[in-house]
């Protein structure tokens, strides 16, 4: 069966359409959505009644949680002050043309999702906000899949779809309890895990404008990064004509993101 | 040469502290540093006495470094200055009376005291903190799983975190450790590298209050990297068995049993 | 009088007027003194005149004498001995229509130009011509933008998103860029783009760190191109700068984790 999982639409009415005409030639059987279906894109409304009228199983991200819950992150979570001002810029219009039923959809996202030996969630399992970049440490990464339980964890939020396979891990470990004791030596081993990122299907961030994600082939146990071209004029033309700022249009032109990202990529607001 | 005395879990037992003072007055090795790991207070009027003492360490005795504790942080949410604006997991634990019980006990003058803690210490490789470097109610224990231990610890890229939140005393040594990873993108693949793990540990440091008549705490040597757990009987409870006390249940019974 | 030994300096903007004065004055033992004709009409009120190059030459080249035009004709009745003058003409000076003090006339006229270039009005006004750097294609309506923000403090993750939005055609088409900045940690900086140069990062200037308040000393940009988007920039450079209480917050941490022999201003 081949699965197809994408993220991070952010309101992209043309890049999402191309990628569902490809995961139908693809002849994908299922399709998952890791959330953040709206946010600094044109076309937020469209984007979310698209996913319900298929019914694709959705998780909640970030942007979809600061559109239902008021914007929450704090400043630490955006890299700089100019991140910050367009983020609360691309909030306010998002909140603002936003339908209440598209609102009451994204408030029952569930922030993950289970099939059988896959998890799926927007940024990490601890943390809708944590990106699991690439180069995150391979024992910290390798944490983040054996809290879900699962085999393979799917997840988007950094925009740039990778897989990251991580096999024969072990750890020895010794535990000393007070004074009487003798020392218990143990040792843990888990075999491979998986981490696919999904990318971005309406803010690619890989350097060129094309709209990213993945597939996922059980059968075979293959998975294919898909990079789809899609007329990104037309979505720059209607952040312009929206006013949203026209950095974005250029952001999203250059495969940029919007607004770039933090320092620190795995710190997690304690707020 | 430095000696630290590490310790948690006060929660408001002044004959405890004091029998721990003691305790550390004692050491062969003068104890230059005293780290107390969150929870000095806990929902008794009795914790206002802890916290003054803390504030006035004699002049031979060092002066304290202390961090927020679970309780610390429930009482701070109570005033509003939390993290979070809900007592969730207060009234979830103790009950809705447990708000008004916790009110009362700290005057208002003395929260701004605990306001002014950090929610942890740093120093030199060391972490110390009264939970983990997740949240303050993040119980490491002997049974922590391997990998959630050394998330913690990388985290804040500690060699060493101390915390007290299980109450428990124990030394949790990562030996080794390898995994080997690989990573497809867009535009290339990597040859499957192994990474290693560097020995790193995470030390229980004991709980001073809970337990009428013994106090556990942690000396630590961070040059030699030694520790040392101490058990200190004090008191009526000494010679006896632990009392139960209604009002506060452990936090966790295996302290109990 | 004395016989003053002038050099006027002209060419094209990013050509390598200011780099190639700098290297004549650090490889020459006399002092010397330094005058930009075209950054403003009073660069010593730095509140008002753009004054990147005098800023950072002062800052990076010891025992160099910036010298402000108005005092220009103080300086000519009773000039050092023995200085060398270096006098920077902005690339918008019309050469044919300046008009020189009877004691700079006899100077020397030195034109730095982009390889290759030829038949410029440049050529019949040069004793010398330098060859400086490639400057990419040269722009039919090239026009100047620059703007002062001598008091404002920039969050430096901001701006590097801003100059490489700018430097990369977000604003239009910028052949030359340069700017000093004041940034949260105290520091002023030097940032410098020429089109088809590799790209460079910013060059920390040797002043002190300013940790008290509000900068009082020059800063601002320079963008020469076409089709700039001048209210997008500003707006941008705008939701760059820091509010008083983040400035203070900050300056705060810094002098919190300075050594006492630190320089602070």
């Amino acid at each position: 069966m081949k699965i197809a999982v994408m993220s991070c639409i952010h309101g992209n009415y043309e890049a999402l359409n191309a990628v569902l005409s490809d995961i139908d030639d693809q002849n994908a059987d299922k399709v998952y959505c890791l959330g953040d279906l709206v946010g600094y894109g044109p076309h937020p409304n469209a984007v979310v009644e698209m996913i319900r009228a298929l019914d694709i199983p959705t998780c909640q991200g970030c942007w979809d949680e600061d559109i239902v819950e008021g914007l929450n992150s704090c400043e630490c979570s955006y890299p700089s002050v100019l991140a910050e001002k367009r983020g609360k810029v691309a909030h306010d219009w998002t909140n603002q043309v936003i339908h209440p039923e598209v609102r009451e959809y994204l408030a029952q996202l569930p922030l993950s999702l289970r099939d059988d030996n896959l998890c799926f969630v927007h940024g990490s399992p601890h943390n809708q906000h944590e990106y699991l970049m690439p180069e995150v440490d391979a024992f910290v990464a390798m944490e983040r899949v054996l809290a879900t339980g699962a085999d393979i964890l799917f997840c988007g939020h950094t925009h740039v779809p990778y897989v990251r396979s991580l096999d024969v891990g072990q750890l020895q470990i010794r535990v000393k309890l007070t004074g009487k004791s003798e020392p218990q030596n143990t040792s843990f081993s888990a075999p491979l895990k998986r981490i696919v990122n999904a990318g971005s299907v309406g803010e690619p961030r890989h350097g060129r404008p094309n709209a990213t994600y993945v597939i996922y082939d059980n059968d075979t146990d293959q998975i294919t990064l898909r990079e789809v071209e899609y007329d990104y004029q037309k979505t720059c033309a209607a952040i312009i004509e929206n006013g949203l700022p026209p950095v974005f249009a250029w952001r999203l032109s250059k495969g940029l993101e919007y607004a770039e990202r933090a320092d620190d990529p795995t710190h997690v607001c304690e707020r | 040469m430095t000696n630290w005395a590490i310790l948690s879990g006060i929660e408001g037992n002044l004959a405890a502290y004091e029998a721990v003072l003691a305790d550390i007055k004692r050491q062969r090795q003068p104890i230059e540093e005293l780290y107390i790991l969150g929870d000095a207070i806990a929902a008794i009027p009795e914790s206002t006495n802890v916290i003054q003492r803390i504030r006035s360490p004699r002049p031979d005795e060092p002066v304290p470094q202390v961090c927020q504790g679970w309780w610390e942080e429930q009482l701070l949410i109570l005033h509003g200055l939390g993290r979070t604006g809900e007592p969730t997991e207060l009234i979830e634990r103790y009950g809705i009376e447990m708000v008004k019980t916790l009110w009362d006990a700290i005057p208002r003058e003395m929260v701004e005291w605990v306001r002014s803690l950090d929610f942890g210490l740093f120093e030199l490789d060391c972490l110390l903190i009264h939970g983990s470097s997740v949240d303050v109610g993040d119980e490491l224990t002997p049974d922590t799983p391997a990998i959630q231990m050394l998330d913690r610890l990388m985290r804040m890229d500690a060699n060493m975190l101390f915390c007290g939140r299980s109450g428990l005393t124990f030394q949790y040594e990562i030996q080794q450790g390898s995994v080997t990873s690989s990573i497809t993108t867009l535009d290339q693949v990597t040859t499957p590298q192994a990474i290693l793990v560097k020995p790193r540990q995470v030390i229980g440091v004991g709980n001073i209050g809970r337990i009428p008549g013994q106090a556990t705490y942690t000396l630590y040597n961070p040059y030699t990297n030694h520790i040392e757990f101490r058990t200190v009987r004090y008191g009526s409870g000494k010679g006896f068995q632990p009392l139960k006390d209604k009002l506060f249940p452990p936090l966790n019974n295996r302290l109990m049993t | 009088m004395p016989s003053l030994n002038i050099t006027l300096v002209s060419g094209p903007p990013g050509a390598g007027k200011t780099t190639w004065i700098r290297q004549q004055i650090s490889s020459a033992a006399e002092t010397a003194v330094y005058l930009n004709l075209g950054s403003g009409n009073t660069p010593n009120d730095f509140r008002r005149a753009c004054a990147i190059d005098p800023t950072y030459l002062a800052a990076e080249v010891a025992g160099l004498t910036v010298l402000p035009v108005e005092q220009l004709t103080d300086f000519l009745a009773h000039p050092l001995a023995g200085s060398a003058v270096y006098v920077e003409l902005g690339f918008h000076i019309d050469l044919t229509s300046l008009i020189l003090p009877d004691q700079m006339a006899d100077c020397q006229r030195v034109a730095v130009l982009p390889p290759g270039t030829r038949h410029t009005e440049w050529h019949g006004w040069a004793d010398l011509v330098v060859t400086g750097v490639e400057t990419g294609a040269v722009l039919s309506q090239p026009h100047l933008w620059r703007s002062v923000l001598s008091g404002q403090v920039l969050d430096l993750a901001s701006l590097n998103t801003f100059w490489y939005e700018l430097t990369h055609g977000a604003y239009g088409t910028v052949q030359r860029a340069k700017g000093i900045f004041d940034v949260a940690d105290g520091r002023s900086l030097h940032f410098d783009f020429v089109t088809g140069l590799a790209e460079a990062t910013y060059l920390e200037l040797n002043l002190p760190r300013w940790l008290n308040g509000r900068p009082d000393r020059f800063s601002g940009i320079e963008v020469v191109g076409e089709a700039l988007e001048q209210e997008a920039i500003a707006q941008t450079i705008k939701e760059c700068c820091l509010n008083d209480q983040a400035i203070a917050y900050y300056q705060q941490q810094i002098k919190d984790s300075l050594d006492p022999g630190d320089e602070v201003a």
